[in-house]
C-alpha cells in the first residue's frame, strides 16, 4: 500500500503559495517547507506502559526562508492562521526586519551568500508501505511488546526488567517556491528490547532493536531475538575489562556503521567545509582508506528510516560515493553550502524538526560489501576482539579523531573465539589509520536506523548506518 | 484551540483525568560564520501537550495516553484526538496513583524577559572576546527564547510561568604555523551573563593553545584523573540517576534509602541537593512538568540517600508525596583544597569528544583532546587515547573541593578527582 499524502496539508497549500507571492514583493527568493507528521510510540516493560501519539519526528507546522541582500533569514510558526495571508506576511516581513535593527545597531556584517535558483521542480511521492501508524490497533501492539519483556524475564531470573519500544511516523512533508512543489508522504518505524540484568552489585544491560521504512509490525523482528538478548546480557554480567592497547577487531555490522558514520559521515558535511572545520576538505582526492574501504552516504542508497524522495530545501534524494577503494571522493551538501562552496546540493540539507534551522546531515551511509566471511576474519586473528553493540561515538572533522564506545568485546586467540567477553569497549583513534588498517571485508551489508544524530551537542535526525563485518585494527580502553 | 477549549473538551469526554501543558515560545536566533551574519531566524510557535488518564479495574490501575494537539486543531479534530486517548488509556495501564494536587508556588520575581534584548547582549558579548592571530572564534549560534508555560489539571492545578531559556554554541580554532585546532562548547544559560561567558571563552582559547603542543597520552595503564571543566557534571548527573524514582522503580538503581552509597566511603561524602533556583539557570522553573511547585530538598546527605525525587508516578509507587522533577542541583561535602587535590601525578582532563557516565551500570569514558599530565612538578599537555572505569567502584573513593563552579544548572565542586582510572594511552601496543 501507499502512504497516503496528507490532507491537512493539501489544505494548507492554496494559503502558502499566496503567502509566497505576498512575500515576494520583499525577498528575492522564498520558499516554505510544511510538515504534518504523526505518529506513535508504544512501550511495554514488567514497571511501565506507555503510549504517546508522538515520536522524535512528529510536528505540524511551517517553516518560511527568505533571501535579500545576500542574507537568508527564516520564521517558522505553528499557530498562525492562514485565512489571513496578508497579514501574516506582514508579520514575517516585521519581526524579521526587527533582527535586522539589531544588526545595524551592533554593526555586524552578513556572510553574502546568492540567491537559489528556483528551477521548476514537481515531485509527488507515496511511498509504499506495509502498514500506516494511524490504522494499527494499539491494544494488539501493546500486547505483543508485552509478551517479549514477559518471555525475556521468564528465561533467567538475573533478567530484571525487559522494556519493549515501537515508534512509528507517518512523515508528510511539503516544499513549496514559486516554481516547485513537492510532497512526500513515507512511513518508518523503529523498535527495540533492553534487557536489564543483574548479579551481585553489577547491573548491566543490552538490547536489540529493528528499523525500516515500514509499519510497526515491525516488532515481529524481535520475536527471534529475545533468547539472544537474554543470552548477552547475561554474559555481560561477569564480562572483564580490556586491557588498553592496540587490538586486531572484527566488527559486526551494527559497529562497522558507527564507525562510517563518524568517520567520514560528519568528517564530510560539506556545512564544515564552509566553516573549514573539516580535514575532509583537503583531502578530497586522496587517499584516506585501504584499498577495500569504499563508502556511500544518501537518501536513496538504501531503504531505512532516513530515505525520503526530497531533503528538507527541496533537493531530491542523492546517492553519494563518499569513499571509491579507500580514495575520498566528495562529501554531501545542503543547498546553501553548496552555493557558498561553487558545487551541487546532494539532498542532505535536513532541520531537526520545523523550528530548526537546516545544515548538512546524514541520511545513510554505509560501507560497501567485500568478498570475505566472518568466520575466516575471526579466523585470521591471533589476538583480538569481535566488536559488537554500539551505545554512542563521537566525530572531530578538523583533525579526525574518533571515539566509539562499544557494548562489548568478545575475545579471539589464535583464530577463535573463547568466550570471554569485555565490556564496554572504547575505541579511539585516527580516522585514516584506522581505515587505512582495514584488511577484510564481510559479504553482506546491513543498516541500522534506531538511532539518532546529533550535530555537535544537538540538532537531532535519524539517520541509518551500517555495512558488512570488518576486520582492522584499532585502540581500545 | 487553546488550553480552555481544550480544558472543556477534556471535561465533557471520559477521561477521569487529565493534564494539559501549554507552552508559547518566542524565539529568536543568529548563526555567524565567523562573525558574520550566516542567517537569522524566528521561531514562533505553541506546543499544547494532553495526557489523559482512565480509572481501572475498581480504581486500582490507571490507564494513560498522551498526545500533542496542534494549535490549529479544529474543535473536531481536538474532540477526535482525546476520544482516541481515552481509548488509548486503557491498553497503557499502571498501578493507580493520583495526580498532583493545588499547592502555593513561590512568587515570581523576573523581570521582562526580551529574547531581542538578550540575543543583543550576547551579540555584543561575543564581538569582544579577547581574540588574537593564534586564538579566535571560528563560529557560533545564538539562541534567545521567551517561554510562557501554562499547566492545567484535572485536580484543579492552573498555574502559568514565564521563563527565559538561552543557549550558544562557540566553536573556537587556534593555530600555529603547522596547523589549526578547534575546541567546542554549548552552553546553556537563563539569559547572557557577558563575564561568565568571557571567562569561559578565554580559558576555551587558553586551551587551544595548549593543545597545539600537545603530545600524545602515554600508556599510564591506570592514574588518578582529574576533573575540573563542564565534563564533571556528567559524574554528578549520575548521583542524581541514582535516585530517580523511576530508576528505583524499575530496578535501574540499587541506592537506598539510608544506606550510605559506597561500602567503603573513603573519599568525600557527596551531598546533593535540589535546588529550586540557581542564579543564570536556564531550568529556573516555578512549577515542573506535572505542575508541582519546586522547593530546596536533599536528596543525597553526606553520602547517605535521603530522598528519592522525579515525575509524579513513580515516586507515589515508592510512598514520596512531597516532590517534584528537580531540575537544578547542588553538589557539596568537599573537603579536599586545590593543593591536596592536585598532589602527586594525576592526569586533568579539560577536554573530551564525549564524556558520557551510563546511568544503569556507572561505567564512564571518553576520549580525551586536551589533558594535563602532572607528574613529579612537570605538566605536559597531552591528547588521544581515553580514559575509562566504573562510578560504582570508584565513587567511595571519589575526592572533590569544597569550592564551587556552576555549569548552568549544576553548582558543583570546581574539582572532582578520581582515582585507578584506566588509561588507553596512544604508544600502547598489544
Amino acid at each position: 500500500m501507499k502512504a497516503p499524502f496528507s490532507v491537512w496539508l493539501t489544505q494548507q497549500s492554496g494559503p502558502l503559495k499566496e503567502l509566497i507571492a505576498a512575500l515576494s514583493s520583499h525577498y528575492d527568493y522564498i520558499s516554505v517547507l510544511a510538515t504534518d507528521s504523526a505518529g506513535f510510540r508504544i512501550m511495554a516493560s514488567q514497571t511501565n506502559k506507555v503510549l504517546e501519539r508522538r515520536t522524535m519526528t512528529t510536528e505540524r507546522g511551517m517553516v518560511v526562508r527568505v533571501h535579500r541582500d545576500g542574507l537568508y533569514s527564516e520564521y517558522a510558526f505553528n499557530a498562525r492562521d492562514l485565512a489571513d495571508v496578508g497579514a501574516l506576511a506582514a508579520t514575517i516581513r516585521g519581526v524579521l526586519d526587527a533582527q535586522l535593527g539589531i544588526l545595524a545597531e551592533t554593526g555586524t556584517k552578513v556572510y553574502d551568500t546568492p540567491r537559489l535558483e528556483d528551477t521548476p521542480l514537481t515531485i509527488f511521492s507515496e511511498m509504499e508501505t506495509d502498514s500506516l501508524p494511524e490504522e494499527e490497533d494499539p491494544e494488539a501492539l501493546m500486547r505483543r511488546l508485552q509478551s517479549f519483556s514477559d518471555e525475556a524475564v521468564a528465561m533467567d531470573p538475573r533478567i530484571v526488567e525487559c522494556q519493549a519500544q515501537v515508534s512509528s511516523t507517518h512523515v508528510n512533508k511539503m516544499f513549496l517556491t514559486e516554481h516547485r512543489d513537492e510532497r512526500q508522504s513515507y512511513v518508518y518505524s523503529d523498535a527495540w528490547l533492553r534487557a536489564v540484568g543483574t548479579a551481585g552489585d553489577r547491573t548491566e544491560m543490552s538490547y536489540m532493536d529493528a528499523s525500516g521504512r515500514r509499519g510497526p509490525q515491525i516488532i515481529g523482528d524481535l520475536a527471534d531475538k529475545i533468547r539472544e538478548l537474554v543470552d548477552t546480557t547475561i554474559a555481560m554480567l561477569s564480562a572483564g575489562r580490556v586491557v588498553p592497547g592496540e587490538y586486531d577487531i572484527i566488527t559486526t555490522p551494527d559497529v562497522a556503521g558507527l564507525i562510517a558514520h563518524e568517520a567520514f559521515g560528519h568528517g564530510v558535511e560539506m556545512d564544515m567545509f564552509v566553516k573549514k572545520r573539516a580535514l575532509g576538505a583537503e583531502y578530497i582526492g586522496k587517499r584516506v582508506g585501504s584499498d577495500l574501504v569504499s563508502m556511500h552516504e544518501g537518501a536513496a542508497c538504501v531503504v531505512d528510516v532516513a530515505s525520503y524522495a526530497f531533503d528538507d530545501e527541496g533537493t531530491p534524494a542523492g546517492d553519494v560515493t563518499e569513499i571509491d577503494h579507500g580514495i575520498l571522493k566528495t562529501g554531501v551538501c545542503d543547498a546553501l553550502s553548496a552555493l557558498r562552496l561553487g558545487t551541487v546540493p546532494t539532498g542532505n540539507g535536513k532541520r531537526e524538526n520545523f523550528e530548526h534551522k537546516v545544515y548538512t546531515r546524514m541520511t545513510n551511509t554505509l560501507f560497501d560489501s567485500g568478498e570475505d566471511t566472518p568466520e575466516d576474519m575471526i579466523a585470521s586473528v591471533k589476538k583480538g576482539y569481535l566488536l559488537d553493540g554500539v551505545y554512542s561515538g563521537m566525530e572531530d572533522p578538523k583533525h579526525w579523531g574518533i571515539q566509539c564506545i562499544v557494548a562489548r568485546g568478545r575475545e579471539i586467540i589464535d583464530g577463535k573465539l573463547t568466550g570471554r567477553m569485555v565490556a564496554p569497549v572504547v575505541m579511539t583513534g585516527y580516522v585514516p589509520d584506522l581505515l587505512g588498517s582495514v584488511s577484510m571485508v564481510g559479504r553482506e551489508k546491513l543498516s541500522f536506523g534506531s538511532g539518532a544524530c546529533g550535530k555537535g551537542h544537538k540538532e537531532w535526525v535519524k539517520v541509518s548506518d551500517g555495512g558488512p563485518y570488518l576486520k582492522a585494527r584499532a585502540r581500545l580502553g | 484551540m487553546t488550553t480552555d477549549q481544550l480544558k472543556q473538551i477534556l471535561q465533557e469526554s471520559g477521561a477521569d483525568a487529565w493534564e494539559i501543558r501549554d507552552t508559547r515560545t518566542a524565539g529568536w536566533e543568529f548563526y555567524f560564520i565567523r562573525h558574520q551574519l550566516d542567517q537569522n531566524r524566528v521561531r514562533d510557535v505553541e506546543h499544547i501537550e494532553v495526557k489523559v488518564y482512565r480509572a481501572l479495574e475498581n480504581g486500582t490501575m490507571l490507564g494513560n495516553a498522551s498526545a500533542e494537539i496542534a494549535p490549529t486543531a479544529t474543535e473536531e479534530e481536538a474532540r477526535r484526538m482525546i476520544d482516541g486517548l481515552c481509548r488509548d488509556a486503557e491498553y497503557a495501564v499502571n498501578p493507580f496513583y493520583r495526580l498532583n494536587p493545588p499547592a502555593p508556588l513561590q512568587e515570581e520575581t523576573r523581570s521582562e524577559i526580551d529574547p531581542a534584548a538578550i540575543s543583543r547582549d550576547f551579540i555584543k558579548a561575543m564581538a569582544e572576546m579577547p581574540e588574537t592571530d593564534q586564538e579566535d572564534l571560528n563560529s557560533y549560534e545564538i539562541f534567545a527564547d521567551r517561554c510562557v508555560t501554562r499547566f492545567v489539571n484535572s485536580e484543579g492545578i492552573d498555574v502559568t510561568q514565564t521563563y527565559p531559556a538561552s543557549m550558544i554554541e562557540v566553536v573556537v580554532n587556534a593555530r600555529d604555523t603547522e596547523h589549526e585546532i578547534e575546541l567546542y562548547r554549548l552552553y546553556h544559560a537563563g539569559t547572557c551573563d557577558r563575564d561568565a561567558l568571557r571567562r569561559d571563552i578565554t580559558e576555551l582559547m587558553r586551551f587551544g593553545r595548549d593543545r597545539l603542543k600537545a603530545q600524545p597520552t602515554p600508556a599510564l595503564g591506570t592514574a588518578s584523573v582529574l576533573f575540573s571543566t563542564q565534563d564533571a557534571v556528567r559524574i554528578y548527573e549520575w548521583f542524581g540517576s541514582r535516585m530517580k524514582a523511576a530508576n528505583k522503580y524499575m530496578k535501574l538503581s540499587d541506592w537506598e534509602i539510608g544506606r550510605v552509597y559506597a561500602e567503603e566511603l573513603t573519599g568525600d561524602p557527596v551531598t546533593l541537593t535540589a535546588r529550586a533556583f540557581l542564579p543564570g539557570s536556564s531550568q529556573n522553573r516555578l512549577f515542573d512538568d506535572e505542575g508541582a511547585p519546586v522547593h530546596d530538598f536533599v536528596i543525597i546527605d553526606k553520602g547517605t540517600p535521603v530522598s528519592y525525587w522525579g515525575s509524579r508516578q513513580f515516586r507515589s509507587y515508592l510512598g514520596v508525596e512531597n516532590g517534584y522533577t528537580a531540575r537544578n542541583f547542588e553538589v557539596s561535602g568537599g573537603t579536599g583544597t586545590e593543593e591536596s587535590l592536585r598532589g602527586g601525578s594525576y592526569l586533568e582532563v579539560v577536554e573530551f569528544s564525549d564524556f558520557s557516565v551510563d546511568n544503569v551500570t556507572g561505567d564512564f569514558a571518553g576520549e580525551i583532546r586536551l589533558g594535563y599530565w602532572h607528574d613529579g612538578g612537570e605538566t605536559v599537555s597531552v591528547t588521544g587515547g581515553s580514559v575509562s572505569g566504573s562510578l560504582r567502584e570508584m565513587a567511595g573513593g571519589m575526592r572533590f573541593s569544597a569550592e564551587q563552579r556552576q555549569y548552568d544548572n549544576y553548582l558543583i565542586p570546581g574539582l572532582t578527582r578520581l582515582e585507578n582510572v584506566r588509561i588507553t594511552g596512544i604508544d600502547h601496543k598489544e
